[in-house]
């Protein structure tokens, strides 16, 4: 390296980079290794070097100072100082220490310690795999549409088959707004999650397990509107006429459906025989769920009002005769066990692996489970921060606290 | 007899012992240094009591009843057996079934007539004629499963605990079945189904089909199954899967051949159920749905000890949950699938009950 006085300016930025301190390559991109090493302190106390420097210049000058006893040392070549005896100067390969002219320890460049790296995050976000939920959940609302409206063609006639005796429907008559005042809080329970997950960190991960669960549920209830059908339980109901074979129609009902999104407040829920089990149910449960498990547990009135329009809502169901009792037991009986199951195998790390102990592992959706959630170790933290960056404000500076701050 | 001889010498050579050491005032045997008795007065409480015996004889051991107990860590048995738990759960078993029976009495009465509500639209069924005999083979399939079942049972060595889950289990489900019999009533599946007359009211009448029905376990072969409108879900695929389920279990994994045959019997009388147009699809799809996911819940919560423990447990959110630790407080680790005779070998008696190891024990009992 020859002495910094015949440096041109070029080495001199290629130095100032080096060493880490970027901001001085503007103002001193006329500077050659002359003038940098007669730079003062006063120089830094005006302009233009007042305002790039933030500490008056004073690591700077301490780095041009290390710079000056590293060439003094060097032009003195003081094999002493370097601690090891030095056997001659046709050199000794096999020598311990490469003369360098430095006192022992020195070397002209920064010498790395190997910092062990931060480690992986433990809740890496893989939006890949929400994507992925999102299509497998779409895919099942969808097929659930279309199961629904091959299942119309074949609910028996109201007049044929009278509704089946229900012991809710014995007791309570049926009342005639309830069915809107379910949806009504459902609607709110949804709105009510999806600002919460908007508040969350780890949006990724929530939303790959809501949308794989509620992709799971409404593909088993595919399964079990399809193999059975059950009538109508009220003759109040408007069930549009068949179709019988018309395909056009059919997907333009199909359409019509996922537009409204299955409630009946938006005038798409006219098809008959989706009975077995409730969908309504499944949201409302789900949501609240959902809602309890990735907020504060010191929200407890929060919980309480959501539980309360889940309650309501789900009661609202049979009030309105819109549904049989079974069909909204069975819905809360599936919807809570899965959610139990999944998050329980979520949560502990013993249960992502396939063993003999392992009897969650036996469930027909757990290799997809493990895709999702391998990466995933330990419980998900409620954390929450703003959906938007919040940078556009003068008050953010960054301050450099150290010097090997690169 | 020698021994007090024994004690005796033992004791005088004791005694001699000590006379001797008293006598030599043994410091070096000691091992420490003996500085002047004062100044070991003063550090008495940091350096160990001078005794003038050599180390780790102690003066007080003279009489030997006062042996040093070491006390060894006392293998805390595991699995205990603790029958009476067992019985609880025979008893919860019982109770749920015979309030299946009174549930299925009185569904029976609410089930419309053929005539005014006929068969729901079943997938399977329009795909699948009826065939007459089916039904007969899955509930021997169901019979030769539970016979296999018990005999695997008695030979179990943790006979207590597996019995205990399986009461357990089965309960919970006729549980769960009563209570979606009883809110919605399917009409019947098939115009073929005899259905007795309705009682209204008659409770001497009732209550004698409540026993013919728990007296012949519900089976249509034993002329048992005469009531309608327990469709919800189907008590027979529960028992088929239930049993397959267990006899998988608790038995060793190499016997693929045993498991193999207990599979198809279960599946083949799942099938026949649908065959024999008995049940509505639905209704065993969900039966086996429960019963499955009951089953591995349980086992899961039992066998993995780390979950008992655990804040994030959200299995133990369930409304057995109380029951379950209960009953499987106790159990600290998976039942090992170790078989015994179910009665002990007559030649055990004859052998006596403990061996003499040690000296120790010997001079302490005399």
């Amino acid at each position: 390296m020859k002495k910094v006085v015949y440096w041109s300016s070029e080495e001199v930025s290629n130095w100032l980079a080096e060493e880490g301190m970027p901001e001085y390559t503007d103002s001193f991109q006329r500077l050659n290794g002359e003038d940098l090493l007669q730079l003062t302190e006063a120089d830094f106390k005006k302009p233009p070097l007042s305002l790039v420097s933030s500490d008056n210049g004073q690591q700077l000058l301490n780095k041009i100072e290390t710079l000056n006893i590293e060439h003094h040392i060097e032009a003195h070549k003081n094999g002493h100082a370097n601690g090891h005896l030095i056997k001659g100067n046709d050199g000794d390969v096999g020598s311990k220490a490469k003369r360098n002219g430095m006192p022992n320890g020195f070397r002209n460049e920064m010498v790395q310690i190997h910092m062990p790296m931060p480690e992986k995050s433990h809740f890496p976000m893989e939006w890949g795999k929400t994507a992925l939920a999102f299509i497998y959940a779409l895919f099942c609302f969808v097929f659930t549409t279309v199961m629904i409206s091959v299942v119309h063609e074949r609910v028996p006639p109201k007049e044929e088959t009278p509704p089946l005796p229900d012991k809710f429907f014995d007791i309570f008559d049926r009342v005639e707004w309830a069915f809107s005042i379910c949806e009504i809080n459902g609607m709110i329970l949804v709105a009510l999650w999806l600002i919460q997950w908007t508040l969350l960190k780890y949006k990724s991960i929530v939303g790959r397990r809501f949308f794989f669960i509620v992709g799971t549920l409404y593909l088993y209830r595919c399964i079990t509107m399809y193999i059975t059908t059950l009538p109508v339980p009220g003759v109040h109901f408007k069930c549009s006429p068949k179709l019988l074979g018309d395909w056009e129609a059919q997907m333009r009902r199909i359409i019509k459906m996922i537009a409204g999104g299955g409630l009946s407040i938006t005038g798409s829920h006219t098809m008959c025989g989706d009975y077995l089990y409730s969908g309504h149910t499944v949201i409302l449960t789900l949501t609240y769920l959902f809602i309890k498990e990735y907020s504060p547990r010191r929200f407890w009135w929060y919980h309480w009002i959501c539980r309360f329009l889940s309650v309501v809502g789900i009661f609202c169901i049979l009030l309105a005769h819109d549904h049989y009792t079974v069909d909204v037991v069975v819905a809360y009986y599936i919807t809570t066990r899965l959610f139990w199951w999944y998050h329980t195998m979520a949560n502990q790390q013993i249960l992502k692996e396939a063993t003999n102990t392992n009897f969650f592992s036996r469930v027909w959706w757990y290799s997809a489970f493990q895709y999702l959630e391998q990466n995933v170790s330990g419980i998900v933290p409620r954390n929450y921060q703003l959906p938007f960056p919040w940078r556009a404000t003068p008050f953010s500076r960054n301050v450099k606290y150290t010097r090997l701050d690169t | 007899m020698a021994s007090p001889q024994l004690l005796r010498e033992v004791d005088s050579v004791d005694t001699q012992l000590d006379v001797h050491m008293e006598e030599d005032v043994g410091d070096l045997s000691n091992g420490f240094q003996r500085s002047s008795p004062s100044v070991n007065d003063e550090g008495s409480q940091s350096q160990p009591k001078q005794s003038n015996l050599p180390n780790g004889l102690r003066k007080s051991g003279r009489k030997h009843q006062d042996y040093i107990k070491i006390s060894v860590p006392e293998p805390k048995n595991r699995l205990p057996l603790e029958w009476w738990k067992t019985g609880i759960a025979f008893i919860y078993a019982l109770f749920n079934l015979v309030l299946t029976t009174v549930m299925i009495t009185v569904v029976h009465e609410r089930v419309p007539a053929k005539e005014t509500s006929p068969p729901l639209p079943d997938k399977f069924f329009d795909y699948v004629g009826r065939v007459e005999w089916a039904f007969s083979i899955s509930e021997i399939n169901g019979m030769i499963l539970v016979g296999l079942w018990c005999c695997q049972w008695l030979f179990l060595r943790y006979k207590s605990i597996a019995a205990r889950r399986f009461f357990f289990i089965m309960g919970t489900l006729y549980l769960y079945r009563c209570m979606t019999m009883y809110v919605t009533t399917l009409p019947v599946p098939g115009m073929h189904m005899k259905c007795a007359p309705k009682l209204h009211g008659d409770s001497q009448a009732k209550l004698q089909r409540i026993l013919r029905l728990i007296s012949g376990g519900g089976l249509s072969i034993t002329g048992s199954h005469i009531l309608c409108g327990d469709f919800l879900y189907s008590g027979h695929t529960v028992m088929l899967t239930l049993t397959y389920l267990f006899i998988k279990e608790y038995s060793p994994r190499r016997f693929w051949w045993y498991h193999l045959l207990c599979w198809l019997l279960s599946a083949v009388g799942v099938v026949c159920i649908l065959v024999g147009h008995e049940h509505y699809t639905v209704d065993v799809v969900i039966a086996y749905y429960i019963t499955t996911r009951l089953f591995w819940w349980y086992h899961t919560m039992a066998n993995v000890q780390t979950l008992r423990s655990s804040p994030q447990n959200y299995l133990s959110r369930s409304w057995w949950n109380p029951v379950f630790c209960f009953f499987e407080k106790n159990v600290q680790t998976q039942v090992p699938c170790s078989f015994s005779w179910p009665i002990a070998w007559p030649p055990s008696c004859f052998k006596s009950s403990c061996k003499n190891y040690s000296m120790v024990q010997s001079a302490r009992r005399q």
